[in-house]
């Protein structure tokens, strides 16, 4: 019995110094940080949907992905194909003739959280994204910044 | 037998190889990472994380396990993954020396000499037989195989200090790896288990901190 309790204890010791080096070693890196303003929920972008082209700032991969704006939610494609987040709700604001618009999406089985800050002017939209994941060990984070412009069809395999 | 000292032109020479193996194996660590081209994007995190898990497995078990190379995993995660990886690393290196010193200290030898049988280690499981009819200190002479008597006398004085230095000692993998002198160490049965705790927790951090804090790269 004193033995069982024995390894217990080093079992608790050795969780405990795992758990505690985590939470004391690793930093957690901001999601992007959105402007503040007279946010409210969107609206003026739905119905379209934009082709971008964006850049992971930390590798330098390119990467293509479609945005699609639906009945106050928002869908990037590329999102929906890795981690199924779905349609989210989406806040605009509009200067000028500009609207900026923000959204974060929330993966349901994988704890990704990708928030997305862009402006349209016109028919030009550029746009700013972290998606970060927060594993117990370890937060990552890519940057991606892209620009873009109307999607030519909207893409078929997404469905709401 | 009393090891040779080896003189000034020796030491040096001997210094000189060690420096170039570093320089080799830092060089063979950037080349292999670079071949990789191991950049974590949204569509290959999960195969990514699916990875570190299983090893981080494969390095808890491997590493517990006498004469058994496992360390190479560790090493190879740092390398791959840098300072984000350093404290899952440090908190599995202390989790294996202490699963390998549990294992020592609290399965009886004849079960543990018949399960390194049973998996086909015999110079593990040989180890254990040396070590069976042998006092607590004696087990311990066996870590220090081969010092001068008085690094001996010291060892047994200071045998935290020792387990620390052994855990450490470059090419520890001829007495049984950080695994085989954990073992070893739970087997004597004069280290206890929190005084153990401790000087692990301590003796596997220089690495993982390095990496960490002063952003060091493998």
């Amino acid at each position: 019995m004193a033995q069982l309790f024995q390894i217990a204890a080093i079992a608790l010791a050795t969780a405990g110094t795992g758990a505690t080096t985590m939470a004391v070693m690793n930093e957690d890196i901001p999601d992007l940080a959105v402007p503040e303003g007279d946010w409210s929920a969107g609206g003026e972008l739905d119905g379209r949907s934009f082709e971008i082209i964006g850049t992971d700032l930390g590798s330098g991969a390119v990467l293509e992905d479609e945005i699609i704006f639906r009945d106050g939610t928002f869908q990037s494609v590329d999102c929906q194909e890795y981690c199924d987040f779905g349609w989210s709700a989406y806040e605009t604001k509009t200067v000028g003739d500009v609207i900026h618009f923000t959204a974060r999406t929330i993966c349901p089985d994988a704890p990704h959280t990708v928030v997305w800050y862009g402006t349209v002017d016109g028919d030009a939209l550029d746009v700013d994204v972290t998606w970060t994941t927060r594993r117990w060990y370890w937060t990552n984070q890519i940057e991606i910044t892209a620009t873009g412009g109307p999607a030519l069809m909207e893409h078929s395999g997404v469905s709401g | 037998m009393t090891p040779t000292v080896p003189g000034p032109a020796g030491l040096l020479l001997r210094i000189a190889i060690l420096v170039a193996v570093v320089l080799l194996a830092t060089w063979g660590a950037h080349a292999i990472r670079d071949a990789l081209d191991l950049q974590i994007r949204p569509d290959n995190e999960r195969q990514v994380h699916r990875a570190i898990m299983f090893g981080l497995v494969a390095y808890v078990g491997l590493l517990a396990l006498p004469f058994v190379p496992g360390a190479e995993i560790g090493i190879a995660m740092l390398a791959a993954f840098g300072p984000p990886i350093a404290p899952l690393i440090y908190a599995a290196t202390v989790a294996s020396m202490m699963l390998a010193y549990t294992i020592g200290r609290f399965l009886p030898i004849g079960a543990l000499e018949r399960l390194l049988s049973f998996l086909r280690m015999r110079r593990a499981a040989a180890l254990v037989a040396r070590a069976a009819p042998l006092s607590g200190e004696a087990r311990l002479e066996l870590l220090l195989h081969g010092q001068p008597k008085r690094a001996l006398s010291l060892g047994l004085r200071f045998r935290y200090v020792a387990l620390a230095m052994a855990v450490n000692t470059p090419g520890n993998s001829i007495i049984g790896g950080g695994g085989g002198i954990m073992m070893m160490a739970g087997l004597s049965g004069i280290f206890s288990p929190v005084a153990t705790f401790l000087t692990v927790a301590l003796a596997v951090s220089p690495v993982p901190l390095a990496v960490m804090f002063l952003g060091l790269r493998i």
